[in-house]
């Protein structure tokens, strides 16, 4: 078993999970407190994902992203990127892909917090900026795990948009799920079963530990 | 700053569980003045708190203090909550769960503030021993001290308080009473608080507003609202809780809580059928004889 | 009550579900779907069967046929797999090859008229696809090529791999490669015809992609049998040859 598809998964979902964090957070934010009438529809647009089959999305991702169309070529002209068939493009579309895995999670635990925890700290003098990050995050800490589990875990098993756009390049876009698919492909049921045991015992691992923070946190939140 | 007067006047909508009614309401606080909103729930006692603070814009209207306009809607005034001096104990108390009672006073130091008035605070509020705790570890009374300390690291000249004491026992409550008085005393803010507790506003208030379906019904001392009686007689008044009553010679026994302390009162057993544990009375002093008034 | 209802109505319509097909079942390999349905039509013009088509790639198809897929025909783009289910015990008669496929270069820009597997090493072509070469015999056939002509390792870093040729053809007609190796039967299919540029290439720089079918043992015992072996039997006729020889194979 070659060990390289499972680095470029792991590779593909750490990225995909920070750089997804990052964006997401002022759009939870958004979301969360916005009046904007428009917001459900912003909502539902990022839902998306969730109800188009992967491979559907791969493929309008693909006609995006190919360099003989006008987005693609605008990418290549002006910044000199070709996400067809490169790691970044796999990036990319993962973060497209796990959007909502990010976004409604994060959007949920600020809800969830009172109001009053905002209202505080305005009338304590602080801005919308630090009680976002001094007060809102620091108590989201299980929502904001959850969002990265899920989106970590997501991009792990995320197999038909990379084989769509991906191109299959061992060692760029060959990734775990997509290196199973081959040998079950070439009738090789022993690699594909190492593959498939290895991922599972690995976000398995991943999973359970995180989850084991997570209840220390909240058995921290509320003793008994 | 404690000669400068709060003029609210605004007009809202309000959305409650009887409907969405129409507040309307126009009050002057005085300076320094202590002042005691009531009402039933509804009525919009929070609302006009929070508009105080700026947490909301009414939808039409001005809120004046001194001569610094807060809101003004003609003028397109709304001046954020960071930027008034007013303190805001919520009815949750809202503390910072991930802090330390220590912390949750700290964040609210303005830049370069002396932090010399955590200690201050902490020390005037009782609780430099629990500084190092969390909220969640804290009693509900230790709970609403650090939310009363934490509301005043600002020095606000405005204190608003939401129901502070609505979680507490009795005997806390006094306590909080107390300490309220004391750091009104030190430091002379003005304050509006809403409350349902009788003896909250007569210990505390020095005028009290009743709200009802968002206009205001009466204004008034204390005595001059629940004392049907409204000539401004010159005897003085106590407030009394009824704690047990008994039958012995042909008398009503009543052990009855008065200025913090219990006391046995000995009344004609007419007012047996009133006069039942937990109700509250005003005890009125004359030359002639005693009055006992009954309160709602 | 509801529920109950509701169970009854589930599986009522699942009962449907097993009731046997009367018609031929026939799994096709993707990149056969093309010629494979003007096959049908004529097969179901001149006897009275009915013939209805699973289209995947063939693996899966020969992964479904192991454990036991209904099907009664085997159309594969290849001789590897039928012979999988040959060994497996799947058939009980040998595969046989119904035609050869016809590799072609295919580009989406029509300016290249001197499009040719050398160029393939220029610069201002940054992407070649081609099938999976582990898996898809075009794929395979594709490597073989390059190397023959020498530029293999020049273009090794350009490549990347369609899961099937359906994908593969995808990646060229979409513009997303700038080249492509892909099966002369696509290119003149109806959906692709007249896209962009191809030209064969040259037959004797790859081993003969060979395509065989093979009758599975799941026809035999049903009163499918005849029909099925009919159908079988089609795919090597004179008229299916002709059709066969309009979509790019070579039949002999």
């Amino acid at each position: 078993m070659d060990p390289e598809p499972l680095w470029l998964t792991l590779r593909l979902a750490t990225l995909t999970t920070l750089i997804l964090f990052v964006i997401a957070l002022p759009m939870a934010y958004w979301l969360a407190y916005s009046r904007f009438k428009g917001r459900s529809v912003v909502e539902a647009i990022i839902g998306m994902p969730l109800v188009l089959p992967p491979s559907v999305l791969g493929f309008y991702l693909l006609l995006a992203f190919s360099p003989s169309r006008a987005f693609g070529q605008w990418l290549e002209s002006t910044l000199g990127l070709r996400l067809v068939f490169s790691f970044p493009g796999l990036v990319v579309a993962s973060i497209i892909y796990s959007l909502p895995f990010m976004i409604y999670p994060l959007q949920a635990g600020l809800q969830s917090l009172p109001a009053s925890l905002r209202e505080a700290s305005y009338t304590l003098g602080k801005s919308a900026w630090t009680t976002f990050f001094k007060v809102l995050l620091p108590n989201s800490k299980s929502a904001i795990l959850t969002a990265l589990v899920l989106t970590f875990a997501h991009t792990v098993g995320e197999f038909g948009v990379v084989l769509m756009i991906g191109g299959n390049i061992p060692g760029v876009t060959k990734v775990a799920s997509v290196a199973i698919y081959n040998e079950v492909e070439a009738l090789n049921y022993d690699a594909a079963n190492q593959y498939a045991l290895v991922l599972f015992v690995v976000t398995f691992l991943i999973l359970s530990i995180i989850y084991t923070i997570n209840n220390r946190l909240l058995r921290v939140r509320h003793p008994a | 700053m404690s000669d400068t007067p709060l003029d609210i006047s605004i007009r809202h909508s309000l959305s409650t569980a009887q409907g969405v009614i129409s507040m309307e309401v126009a009050l002057a606080v005085k300076p320094g003045e202590i002042l005691a909103l009531t009402g039933p729930s509804g009525a919009g006692k929070t609302t006009l708190l929070r508009i105080v603070a700026g947490l909301i814009q009414p939808q039409s209207g001005l809120v004046r203090y001194g001569s610094e306009v807060w809101t003004d809607t003609t003028g397109q005034v709304l001046r954020a909550p960071q930027r008034r001096p007013v303190g805001f104990v919520f009815q949750d108390y809202a503390l910072f769960p991930h802090l330390t009672v220590r912390q949750n006073l700290a964040f609210a130091l303005d830049r370069g503030q002396d932090e010399g008035i955590v200690d201050e605070l902490l020390r005037a509020v009782e609780l430099t021993e629990l500084a190092g705790q969390k909220p969640a570890q804290l009693s509900g009374g230790q709970q609403q001290r650090v939310a009363l300390a934490r509301a005043l690291v600002r020095k606000p000249q405005v204190l608003l308080l939401d129901e502070p004491m609505a979680a507490l026992d009795r005997s806390m409550r006094y306590r909080m009473q107390d300490l309220l008085l004391d750091l009104h005393w030190q430091y002379r803010f003005m304050m509006i608080l809403v409350t349902h507790d009788l003896a909250e506003i007569f210990r505390l208030a020095d005028r009290v507003a009743r709200l009802e379906d968002g206009r205001i019904a009466q204004v008034g001392s204390p005595g001059e609202i629940y004392t049907h009686n409204q000539d401004l007689s010159e005897e003085p008044l106590l407030y009394g809780e009824v704690l047990s009553v008994e039958v012995a010679d042909d008398q009503l026994v009543v052990l009855a809580l008065i200025q913090q302390q219990v006391r046995r009162l000995r009344l004609p057993q007419a007012l047996a059928p009133q006069l039942t544990p937990g109700r509250s009375f005003l005890l009125r002093y004359s030359l002639e004889t005693p009055m006992i008034e009954l309160i709602d | 009550m509801k529920y109950i209802a509701l169970l009854v109505i589930v599986l009522t319509g699942l009962g449907g579900c097993t009731e046997p097909n009367k018609k031929v079942v026939v799994a096709t390999a993707a990149n056969v779907q093309y010629v494979m349905q003007e096959l049908k039509e004529e097969f179901e013009k001149e006897s009275d069967t009915e013939v209805e088509m699973v289209v995947s790639s063939s693996g899966k198809l020969t992964a479904q046929i192991r454990e036991g897929a209904p099907f009664d025909v085997f159309v594969s783009a290849d001789t590897q797999y039928p012979n999988e289910i040959h060994k497996n015990g799947g058939s009980d008669v040998a595969p046989r090859v119904y035609a050869r496929g016809t590799l072609v270069l295919w580009t989406l820009d029509s300016t290249a008229i001197d499009l040719s597997i050398n160029r393939l090493a220029d610069k201002s072509i940054r992407k070649v696809a081609l099938a999976n070469p582990r898996t898809a015999p075009y794929g395979e056939a594709a490597v073989q090529a390059m190397e023959k002509a020498g530029i293999y390792e020049q273009v090794k870093d350009k490549l990347v791999y369609g899961e099937s040729i359906a994908q593969t053809s995808q990646y060229i007609a979409s513009g997303a490669a700038d080249a492509g190796f892909t099966a002369m039967s696509v290119v003149l299919s109806p959906e692709m015809k007249g896209k962009g540029h191809w030209v064969k290439v040259d037959s004797s720089a790859y081993q003969p992609i060979e395509q065989a079918a093979v009758l599975l043992r799941h026809s035999e015992d049903s009163f499918k049998a005849q029909p099925s072996r009919d159908f079988f039997e089609f795919l090597f006729s004179g008229k299916a040859k002709a059709i066969f020889r309009k979509y790019g194979y070579s039949v002999e």
